[in-house]
């Protein structure tokens, strides 16, 4: 090749500037599809959630036969499965998040949809999208579990009100929105998932043993621990009164929104290495 | 096309990229040289909106980049090709930026054709590429949404020669067709064959600017002619080139002459000399951008041994 640089190129005027006036903005619909899309097109993020379905069947499973007959009801295989997604639903969140940063994804996502908070609403969507179909699976599978329980002398019993289920969404979406603020204030996946086990299993751990060694702390514990004004919602007649209501909103103010919204001004701010 | 106005990026006390104004012209193939750390990937992060600016602005085609609706379609860029996700296959990584910008999933095909991976080279997940497959697979990934500007850091780095003359074809033909292509690049000789126009930046700053002859022009020797000479009988050169008022100064066998090439061969032959070499000794590109970025070089640059300071843009 020669080392001609200079070859002249048409001398008619170039357009100095982009037309956008017909430019339609990239429709949040698309986002959330292209979100989605990203959990499942490595091996990592579809055999996390095959694994947690694979879970739920495995427990439910196991309940159906070695569960004392009185915890054979639909509520508790519910809670149950309930349990193992509230885990691990904010685990795919959590990815859904931080491979942005850990695997460096961030600098295609963000330069074709450069309005952050976009990108952001669109993975929320995606995984609350997910999380309730993960959820709808984990039900059947209780259901399945409920209606198997005469199998092991057991009777089927179908106790599920309007609370248990209200309830039950709204523990996994506090759940999956921690996990989400805790992603977007840490951006790595390694962090984000010990950060979030030290959230649902020590912080309660803690102010249970307080609770057992300080006197009046249980009083205090529904207001600053979240986990802990959250219990109301799971146990008991699955009511909160007027009260625990608003523990779970003093606590959820410092342990999610808090949280949430330093984590999104931390997002749109940071610099996408 | 692309206007850099003032542009300034500090990092605590570090000044990444100061006060740098630049613009690339539509039809034209802009380079932006520099060593390693000079600021050209800070300069294009700020460009695309992925590192927030200190002051000064960046317009593409009149706009900032986070007002384009849908800025793909417009704008290429490949800051790394190596930034996307091990797990993912080549194909899955260019079908989520087509889905992203609203594209028909044949654009991923022709793509992928016209960047030369197979379909089985592109069915493999990203871990097992190459770095060239990368390079490729990141200019598919940038000319995805057909865009009028092109801003490529370090194209070329892990193509192989064939690969380089590719890319080299494949950018000038896109701004024969009157795209604005702006790459970067640590390396001269990846630039000035496909470059109209080089930006020279050290330590944040542009050092100098212009097409390839301005540039030398401008350069070391400040575009004068310089001649190494050397012939068979030493003494009877030195004389013909004194008769003729060359200034001649000694250097290996021979001497180096302030005049061109023709003058010193025409002295020569009136005088009946024979030369034993007769060559162009004027400073080359690379010694040029060696010398005017050899303050900012991280190693002394032992290339550089024109003393003449820099000519600053």
């Amino acid at each position: 090749m020669s080392t001609a640089t200079t070859t002249p190129t048409s001398t008619a005027p170039r357009p100095r500037t982009i037309d956008i006036s017909q430019d339609e903005p990239v429709p949040f619909g698309r986002l959330v599809a292209v979100e989605t899309r990203k959990a499942f097109d490595t091996r990592a993020g579809r055999w996390l959630t095959i694994s947690i379905v694979g879970l739920v069947l495995l427990v439910v499973g196991v309940g159906v036969f070695a569960f004392p007959e009185d915890a054979q009801d639909y509520v508790d295989m519910l809670g149950v499965s309930g349990g193992v997604l509230g885990y691990f639903l904010p685990i795919l969140m959590i990815m859904l998040v931080t491979s942005e940063w850990t695997q460096r994804t961030g600098l295609a996502t963000f330069t074709l949809e450069p309005r952050r908070p976009r990108v952001i609403g669109a993975k929320i969507a995606a995984g609350l999208g997910l999380g309730v179909v993960v959820l709808a699976i984990g039900a059947a599978i209780a259901a399945v579990g409920v209606a198997l329980s005469p199998v092991n002398g057991g009777e089927a019993v179908w106790n599920l009100g309007v609370n248990e289920v209200q309830n039950f969404l709204l523990t996994s979406l506090i759940g999956v929105l921690v996990g989400f603020a805790l992603a977007m204030l840490l951006r790595n996946s390694a962090a984000a998932i010990v950060a979030y086990f030290v959230y649902t299993f020590i912080l309660p751990a803690v102010a249970g043993t307080l609770e057992a060694l300080v006197d009046g702390f249980d009083k205090v514990a529904p207001w600053v621990e979240f986990n802990t004004a959250q219990t109301p919602l799971f146990t008991g007649d699955y009511h909160a009164t007027g009260e625990e209501w608003a523990q779970i909103a003093v606590t959820g103010t410092i342990w999610l929104v808090i949280p949430f919204a330093l984590g999104l001004w931390r997002l749109v701010k940071a610099e996408v290495k | 096309m692309i206007e850099v106005n003032g542009l300034t990026r500090t990092y605590g006390g570090f000044t990444a990229v100061d006060d740098v104004s630049f613009t690339c012209e539509p039809g034209r193939v802009t380079g932006f040289l520099g060593p390693n750390g000079a600021g050209k990937t800070t300069t294009m992060r700020v460009m695309v909106g992925l590192t927030p600016a200190t002051r000064g602005t960046v317009t593409i085609g009149g706009h900032a980049y986070r007002d384009l609706p849908n800025p793909g379609r417009h704008v290429g860029v490949l800051l790394d090709a190596s930034a996307q996700h091990a797990g993912r296959t080549g194909r899955e990584i260019l079908s989520l930026g087509a889905r992203t910008m609203g594209l028909p999933d044949g654009r991923v095909d022709e793509m992928l054709a016209m960047v030369s991976l197979s379909d089985a080279e592109a069915s493999r997940r990203m871990r097992n590429y190459s770095l060239g497959m990368k390079q490729r697979l990141g200019i598919a990934h940038a000319l995805l949404g057909d865009p009028e500007v092109l801003i490529l850091d370090e194209p070329a780095n892990g193509l192989d020669p064939a690969g380089i003359r590719w890319m080299r074809d494949l950018l000038r033909g896109y701004a024969a067709r009157g795209g604005t292509v702006l790459l970067s690049s640590h390396l001269l000789n990846e630039v000035e064959l496909v470059a109209d126009e080089m930006i020279l930046i050290g330590r944040g700053r542009i050092v100098a600017r212009g097409d390839k002859q301005s540039l030398l022009a401008g350069g070391a020797d400040g575009g004068r002619a310089s001649t190494v000479v050397s012939a068979l009988d030493r003494d009877a050169l030195a004389e013909a080139l004194h008769q003729q008022g060359y200034d001649a100064t000694p250097e290996g066998s021979g001497f180096r002459v302030a005049a061109s090439t023709a003058d010193v061969g025409r002295a020569a032959l009136e005088h009946l000399v024979v030369l034993t070499e007769l060559r162009n000794g004027s400073a080359g590109l690379e010694d040029l951008v060696l010398e005017l970025t050899s303050d900012t070089q991280r190693e002394a640059a032992p290339a550089a041994t024109h003393d003449t300071t820099g000519a600053a843009a």
